[in-house]
């Protein structure tokens, strides 16, 4: 089994030590950020690249930034591959000549430099609250164009002889709204490249230049012969699984996600080209973040102790079609494309599930809500509260979803309420579980969340909502159910209640409430297996309703002593 | 007089006795999980007829309990019910969302301490800034409260949205059910952690009324006990913080009495590099199973303001939360890793040696144990190559087999890897320092202190097999071994000082805050301070405060702390707490705001001490007649050391500490005590100091 020819205690301390210093430059990044979507919703990565821009280490952040570097890199070397010198700092965001995947992300590239050799590049992404255009926090999903989405910045040195560009640092002051925390996670960035790169250098220090440099090469080898070792021991096959987005703000068509996965020896094939065309509204993917999803999926059936380099991107793949929804081209938007890239994620879970029925989860709800309200305070100072929205993990081979947790794809954090309530005119009124919601199964899936704003503090401000799940429910497996659909309500329980379109942008005034009802997550499993004890369970904590236990799981309860009654129940489910 | 210290763990119970002159005296016995209190008794018995402890002489026992810890752990803590805001039942169980393993789909969320149905609504809002928005409503209290008591509840938490600004409805809540079920422990969060965020609060005062009633019943059972053998003596119990405070106090504020048992240790680090005149130490912990690190400085161990308990272990811990139940209390900042002695060496399908996370722990343990153990372990690699004697450890009472140690390496390791079997055994050994280099750094280059400004403080039963190669790997030049270091977070508990910590959420932009209102919030937590320390019979001389601010950047969701001088508070004062939280944000994260930025206050805090004179230091340790086999017993006098393949074996004489002067002398060369084994690598010099320290500085 043993490869005798690589040096197996050398291999295991670089490893170590390089995945030790991306993990040191995320905890730069968690520290000095000022943005909550950074510190606390860890929504930015960390990277070291070899001097050809092959990723070798990648921290511990946001799982869906999998695959996010190698095109950037490439981008920046395209650009500046004869002009890059110490002392230099890169930056891009654009999805078109940058290999972004929307605006908001900025990337950050330092080149490490030992004496005048090119090593390599300590490298960080970074969600930034606002990038200018026309909607605050740039995650509209109503903009028809890559140009209405904020500032655009291709392959660009910001930084030369350790100097800072002052026209790039003067035109983005300009052009965002809230320039203290965009510059500030900036040079957040910047401080966790300059961390990367001190740590880069200590181990030229310890192992030399050239022997690092071969032992670098090598780590890449050993990661991809453990992915294709990994892959040779799952089932060859074909699979197709697709799902569907409710619309795209403009058009009422149902956006079509299909997945083909081809597993053959130690390589896996992913076809995207069965999806739906590019779309009018600001939801579509880049081919990068398409593939950066499905590398994130792959990753969750395999060996955790995989390093996180290149050598895990060579044996997958990739079908991709420009001009589809999943490879979209110039100038299509795509702030708003974080619900696809969700949507994208359950495609691929759905073709995996079917490869690997014991081991995967049915569909969960992961980030389909954005809600962004936005204006100006009473001081005529700029507020933006932006808030990604998650519940549940869909029902699992051996047990339940988890209820109230981020996305398998991205580990988000919710804000305090009490933290929003001090820095924005609004006062959030609910945030809980909404029973009946989890799709039935064996292993239930997990609740939908409820969530109220209302407007207190100012006249009036914006609502950019951007929601989906409300036509296509979270699919079960195995016979386990579809989870339930999520909603939106304008002013509930009053006279002016309406329900405002899923991708939508509206004026609130002040007294109004907004109400974001997130969808239950699938069930996995005949809900007619799910055990008496644990659908009881369920009802004590009102999380599934007396009526639902016997709708949805053929259960019947003895509402006056809250015991199964055992026989109704044999009966019922005979 | 003569101060106990009781360190009790889920194995053994370490008994530590000290008087006025340091003579040490340390018993192990095996702990009575069903009632640790026979355990600790019977030990103290025994020191009493040993005659190394007299029941008139004591002034204090000093107590580290881990009775908290498992209740939350085995999920054995009181029935409790929880009373929130209307439209806030489910903060407890919806968290932060976070979760700490990356692409893992097997992942289990820890279950809620409080049940969905334990948990009632009540109808009321108060906003950010203290006004009633919606009055309370009585009717709905009394509706809440009875469901819960129905349910059988024996302890109810009661935490509304924004009560950090305005506590007005939790008294309201808590006068009632104090009133109409007085048999109910209450615990409200304006009074656990009046501290802004939701979940944070509700998490911690729930897990205050998880194990409240469980902390009195242990203690009052404990005092009872420890008076029926004679001893009269105060039992001060261990904070997480590493401060202490008396059993009253402890039964009152449960939260603060959590994972406090490694913070002894540091503890003991910190006040003994006082003595030496060395105030700035990274403390090294290694065990079985674990390894843990602290920064020391200034003399003062860094503390942390959050930590989960039961999430088990990770160095990643600092960025991946939600694996265990948050406590939003001041903890020792422990950077904990999965490396030990009993950590077992394996070969992964690319043919990488790797260490851990898989240990073989105490039982079967290392494959030379003889306990049956068949994977290499650290320990193991450590017998092969010389470091650990071969025959028997523990002075002698754990025989071992370094034969067995050398098969299970070389079958396992050496020969699939095509390597010798001593360097099989130096890469364990180098990976797995350089796996706890990371903990180093953890807490060093990771808030921008560099480890060579830094003296390493071993302790542990491995700690100072590795401490010389460790500190090497970490370019520190200094390391310090104290006596008795196998046991050595049990004579940490001999050095504590009574101590209570206090918060009060303050957020405001410093130039415009009202400081008359910061002064009057101050005052009010200083004589809440004053009067718990007076309660526990301190006279106001012996008191000491220290305030801090809280301070950050708008945005940023985390915060420094600041001491506060003595004295008014007025402009300028806070003029210059602002430059000292820019300067320490330069320090700690590399920049400081490049604008005019408003820098805000978030939290204030302070800290109360009780400094009594019965409260001595001994200056040395004097440990009784040694235990077990001394080195005249051996013939093996010198033997064979393996240093990595560029130095080879050297033989190397194997000595006691007794043996060393305060003439540095060279190594290589290996110290074998009692508890644990010191190895002198050749670029070494090693030492003994006034206090009986083992000192190396490496060249």
């Amino acid at each position: 089994m043993a490869n005798v020819r690589r040096d197996p205690v050398l291999l295991e301390l670089l490893k170590n030590g390089l995945t030790a210093i991306a993990d040191e430059m995320a905890v730069t990044i968690v520290r000095t950020a000022r943005s909550f979507v950074i510190k606390e919703s860890l929504d930015f990565s960390t990277g070291l690249m070899d001097s050809d821009g092959a990723l070798i280490a990648q921290g511990l952040c946001l799982p869906l930034h999998m695959g996010s570097f190698p095109p950037t890199m490439r981008a920046i070397l395209d650009d500046y591959g004869d002009d890059i010198r110490p002392g230099d700092v890169f930056a891009c965001n654009d999805p078109y000549l940058g290999g972004g995947t929307h605006l908001p992300d900025i990337y950050v590239f330092k080149p490490v430099f030992y004496g005048d050799q090119l090593l390599g590049y300590a490298a960080a992404i970074g969600h930034q609250t606002d990038i200018g255009g026309r909607v605050a926090g740039g995650n509209a999903c109503d903009n028809t164009e890559i140009f209405q989405e904020g500032v655009r910045i291709p392959p660009l040195k910001i930084f030369e002889n350790d100097k800072p560009s002052e026209i790039f640092f003067k035109l983005m002051r300009t052009n965002v709204r809230v320039p203290q925390k965009v510059l500030g996670d900036i040079n957040s960035q910047i401080a966790a490249c300059r961390r990367g790169e001190r740590g880069f250098l200590e181990l030229v220090e310890r192992y030399g230049f050239e022997n690092l440099k071969a032992q670098m090469k090598d780590l890449l080898d050993y990661s991809e012969e453990l992915t294709r070792a990994e892959l040779s021991s799952l089932p060859d096959g074909e699979w197709e699984f697709e799902d569907f987005m409710d619309d795209d703000g403009f058009d009422p068509d149902p956006i079509r996600l299909h997945c083909k996965l081809t597993k053959k020896k130690d390589e896996i094939l992913i076809d995207f080209r069965e999806s739906s065309k590019q779309v009018k509204g600001s939801i579509n993917m880049t081919e990068g973040f398409s593939k950066s999803a499905a590398y994130a999926c792959i990753r969750s059936v395999m060996d955790p102790s995989i390093p996180n380099n290149d050598g895990f991107f060579r044996p997958i793949k990739f079908l991709s079609e420009p001009g589809n929804f999943l490879h979209c081209t110039f100038p299509a938007p795509v702030a708003a494309r974080g619900v696809s890239a969700m949507r994208t994620t359950e495609v691929v879970w759905g073709a995996l599930a079917q490869m690997l029925p014991h081991k995967v989860f049915a569909c969960g709800v992961q980030g389909d809500f954005g809600v962004t309200i936005f204006g100006y305070d009473t001081d005529n100072k700029p507020f933006i509260s932006l808030e990604f929205l998650f519940s549940s993990w869909g029902g699992r081979p051996t047990k339940d979803g988890i209820e109230g947790v981020s996305s398998l794809a991205v580990n988000y954090a919710n804000t305090p309420i009490e933290v929003i309530e001090r820095e924005n005119p609004i006062r959030i009124e609910r945030y809980g579980f909404r029973p009946d919601t989890g799709g039935a199964g064996k292993f239930r899936g997990g609740l939908g969340i409820i969530r109220d704003y209302r407007l207190t503090g100012v006249e009036e401000a914006n609502l950019l909502i951007r929601s989906d799940r409300q036509k296509f429910q979270p699919y079960g497996l195995q016979n386990g159910k579809p989870g339930a659909f999520a909603g939106n309500v304008m002013n509930p329980d009053t006279e002016e209640t309406y329900v405002p379109p899923s991708k939508h942008m509206l004026t609130l005034k002040r007294g109004d409430v907004y109400r974001a009802l997130l969808a239950g997550a699938g069930g996995w499993g005949d809900p007619k297996e799910r055990d008496p004890e644990s659908v009881l369970d369920d009802v004590l904590n009102e999380k599934v309703s007396l009526a639902g236990a016997k709708d949805d799981y053929a259960v019947v309860i003895d509402g006056a002593t809250w015991t199964v009654d055992v026989d109704a129940t044999k009966k019922l489910r005979s | 007089m003569q101060t106990v210290g009781v360190d009790v763990g889920g194995t053994f119970t370490d008994i530590s006795v000290v008087d006025e002159d340091g003579k040490l005296s340390i018993l192990k016995v095996l702990s009575t999980p069903n009632d640790f209190s026979e355990a600790i008794c019977s030990g103290i018995e025994q020191e009493i007829q040993t005659g190394n402890l007299a029941q008139n002489q004591v002034s204090s026992v000093v107590h580290a309990a881990t009775v908290a810890t498992n209740a939350i752990i085995t999920r054995t803590g009181s029935k409790v019910g929880l009373i929130t805001t209307e439209g806030f039942r489910d903060i407890l169980e919806i968290g932060r969302l976070r979760y700490p393993r990356l692409y893992d789909m097997e992942w289990e969320k820890p279950a809620p301490l409080v049940p969905r149905y334990l948990r009632r609504e009540v109808k009321e809002r108060v906003d950010y800034a203290g006004n009633v928005v919606t009055p309370v409503d009585k009717g709905s209290i009394a509706i809440a409260a009875q469901s819960l008591v129905d349910f059988g509840v024996d302890s109810i938490a009661i935490v509304l949205i924004n009560s950090y600004a305005n506590p007005v409805h939790e008294e309201i809540i808590q006068d009632y059910i104090a009133r109409e079920f007085p048999a109910i422990n209450i615990s409200a969060s304006y009074k656990v952690l009046p501290e802004v965020k939701e979940y944070e609060r509700t998490s911690t005062t729930v897990i205050n009324a998880y194990v409240k009633p469980a902390i009195e019943h242990y203690l009052t059972n404990l005092e009872g006990k420890l008076k029926s053998i004679g001893i009269e003596a105060p039992i001060m119990v261990m904070q997480s913080s590493g401060g202490t405070v008396q059993s009253k106090t402890a039964k009152e504020h449960a939260v603060h009495s959590i994972e406090s048992g490694p913070a002894a240790g540091v503890v003991g680090a910190a006040m003994f590099g006082k003595q030496l005149g060395i105030s700035n130490l990274i403390s090294f912990d290694m065990g079985g199973t674990t390894a843990k690190t602290c920064l020391i400085e200034d003399g003062e161990p860094r503390h942390t303001s959050e930590y989960e308990v039961g999430g088990g272990i990770s160095i990643g811990h600092r960025l991946l939360k939600g694996g265990g139940y948050l406590l939003r209390v001041p903890a020792i900042d422990l950077a904990e890793i999965g490396a030990g002695g009993g950590s077992i060496a394996w070969i992964d399908r690319g043919g990488a040696m790797r260490v851990g996370p898989h240990s073989a722990g105490a039982d079967p343990g290392p494959a030379c144990y003889l306990r049956g153990g068949t994977e290499p372990t650290v320990t193991d690699a450590n017998v092969v190559l010389g470091y650990l004697n071969s025959k028997y450890l523990v002075g002698g009472e754990l025989p071992i087999d370094g034969d067995l140690a050398v098969s299970v390496l070389k079958k396992k390791i050496a020969e699939p890897l095509n390597l010798s079997i001593e360097d099989a055994a130096f890469g364990i050994h180098t990976i797995v320092n350089a796996n706890m280099v990371r903990a180093v750094r953890a807490v060093s280059t990771e808030i921008g202190r560099d480890p060579r400004d830094f003296t390493l403080f071993a302790f542990g039963g491995s700690g100072p097999v590795h401490a010389g190669s460790l500190a090497d790997e970490a370019k520190i030049a200094q390391v310090i071994i104290p006596p008795a270091p196998g046991v050595f977070s049990s004579l940490g508990l001999l050095f504590t000082t009574v101590e209570h910590q206090y918060v009060q959420t303050f957020w405001r932009d410093t130039d415009t805050a009202e400081l008359s209102e910061l002064a009057r919030i101050f005052q009010r937590i200083q004589d809440e301070a004053s009067e718990t320390l007076r309660s526990e019979g301190f006279k106001p001389e012996e008191m000491e405060f220290q305030r801090f601010v809280d301070l950050r950047y708008p945005g940023q969701t985390s915060e420094l702390s600041i001491p506060v001088p003595s004295g008014v508070i007025d402009k300028q004062v806070v003029t210059n707490l602002v430059e000292e939280f820019n300067k320490e944000h330069e320090k700690s994260y590399g920049f400081r705001s490049e604008e005019e930025e408003i820098v805000e206050f978030v939290n204030l805090r302070l800290r109360g001490r009780g400094l009594a004179d019965n409260n001595f230091t001994p200056s040395k340790f004097v440990t009784g007649a040694s235990k077990g086999k001394t080195k005249q017993d051996d013939a093996q006098a010198d033997r064979r050391v393996y240093f990595g393949s560029k130095i080879g074996w050297i033989t190397s004489p194997v000595l006691q500490r007794g043996h060393l002067s305060q003439e540095n002398i060279s190594g290589p060369l290996v110290i074998e005590e009692y508890d644990t084994t010191v190895v002198v690598g050749p670029n070494m010099y090693v030492r003994t100091d006034d206090a009986n320290n083992i000192r190396l500085t490496l060249v």
